[in-house]
């Protein structure tokens, strides 16, 4: 997958997308519990307008590119009851206001979910699954989060990003690049906020 | 919904505007503002015309197009203005704070309530006509920037603040979104100007 001409190009912006001293805690077992939950809280909100921009960009798409989105809607709609049922369980409370930071990536996906073409979107979605699954897999899974690491390591999840690469190669455009990097430093900043506070 | 006078006068006291409302800004800050401006001021034209598309209310469809036609003017004031400072309007690449609220803008009014819309759009006429009021008292006639100041202070923009303000104050249902939407859309104003004084 890193093979990809997106992540190729965007040079030393997917290292910093992927990789983060929340996901070394997380690796380590030393993250403290209030960066947990704000991050689990705040990547809830995420997930729900995430669900709205890959509705969105499904209705958008020509026939080919149904499968893996619908498969990819589902798997986010059991995420969302995942996220409800551990914030219920830790007791985490998920009705908070959005952050700064979450509110900005997700206004940026949302905007271009109406005013981008799909090839843009698609490219999009690429980068938000392909930065997860590459910082995720890259942490043993084991430890207190080993259930978080294993969920964004598994193999089902690497066939769901690379069937998106793959459409993405397949449905290419020029503003592709522009805004695939631009969900990267998104993710960098995001990572910084669950870190930082 | 008039909520926002705490923060309004934690703008006039940005450094980004005291400097205009005294004369000392320098070119180069005033230039940087004016480019962001005008890339705001193509979303909000953006947002205004889209809030009128959702408005079935005829009188709100017709403050929307007076408010797109006093938007054109503004960017016309910024032509005159960026033509002697060698800025090209078109190639305007946005601040991290400017794309902020201008996608904030545009995904509420593509994707969130005609309320929210509302709700985000209001502040930012409502605080110019404030600065203005504020500002241009104590300006010279030869203070550099009085032309643009004047603009915010002119009778016409304020009360087409105010007919937005009432519009809001009509048709709103009073939500935790709505408030939010407001709230968050002065915030963006704040960073805006603290943005531009940090570039």
């Amino acid at each position: 997958m890193t093979g990809h001409s997106l992540i190729r190009d965007a040079g030393r912006l997917w290292g910093e997308a992927t990789r983060s001293p929340f996901l070394d805690a997380v690796a380590a077992g030393t993250l403290a519990a209030n960066a947990f939950q704000r991050w689990l809280a705040q990547d809830y909100l995420f997930a729900k307008d995430l669900m709205a921009f890959q509705a969105l960009l499904l209705a958008k798409t020509p026939r080919d590119c149904h499968a893996p989105l619908i498969g990819g809607l589902a798997a986010l709609d059991k995420e969302l009851g995942w996220f409800e049922s551990h914030g219920a369980r830790h007791q985490v409370d998920l009705d908070v206001a959005s952050h700064p930071t979450c509110r900005r990536y997700t206004d940026f996906l949302i905007r271009c979910a109406y005013t981008q073409p799909y090839q843009v979107l698609l490219a999009m979605l690429f980068g938000v699954e392909a930065a997860y699954l590459t910082a995720w897999s890259a942490l043993p899974p084991s430890g207190p989060y080993a259930e978080f690491i294993e969920r964004w390591s598994s193999s089902d999840f690497a066939a769901y990003v690379s069937a998106l690469g793959g459409l993405a190669e397949r449905h290419p455009h020029e503003a592709a690049r522009e805004h695939f990097n631009e969900v990267l430093a998104h993710e960098r900043e995001f990572w910084k906020m669950s870190w930082e506070g | 919904m008039t909520c926002c006078g705490g923060r309004a006068f934690t703008c006039l006291l940005q450094p980004l505007v005291r400097a205009l409302g005294d004369g000392t800004l320098p070119a180069d800050l005033f230039r940087a503002y004016i480019a962001q401006d005008a890339f705001f001021l193509r979303a909000f034209t953006q947002v205004y015309a889209l809030a009128l598309v959702h408005s079935s209310d005829l009188e709100a469809i017709a403050l929307y197009s007076e408010l797109i036609g006093g938007v054109q003017e503004e960017l016309n004031l910024h032509r005159v203005y960026t033509a002697g400072l060698a800025i090209d309007l078109g190639s305007v690449v946005p601040n991290p704070a400017c794309r902020a609220y201008t996608d904030f803008l545009l995904r509420t009014a593509w994707h969130n309530s005609l309320g929210e819309t509302l709700a985000a759009i209001t502040p930012c006429m409502r605080l110019y006509a404030f600065l203005g009021e504020e500002l241009v008292p104590n300006c010279g006639p030869h203070h550099p920037y009085r032309k643009w100041m004047e603009t915010y202070s002119a009778e016409e923009f304020r009360r087409l603040g105010g007919r937005l303000e009432a519009l809001l104050d009509r048709v709103c249902v009073d939500t935790v979104e709505v408030r939010d939407a407001y709230r968050y859309a002065l915030r963006c104003e704040l960073d805006f100007f603290s943005a531009v004084v940090g570039s």
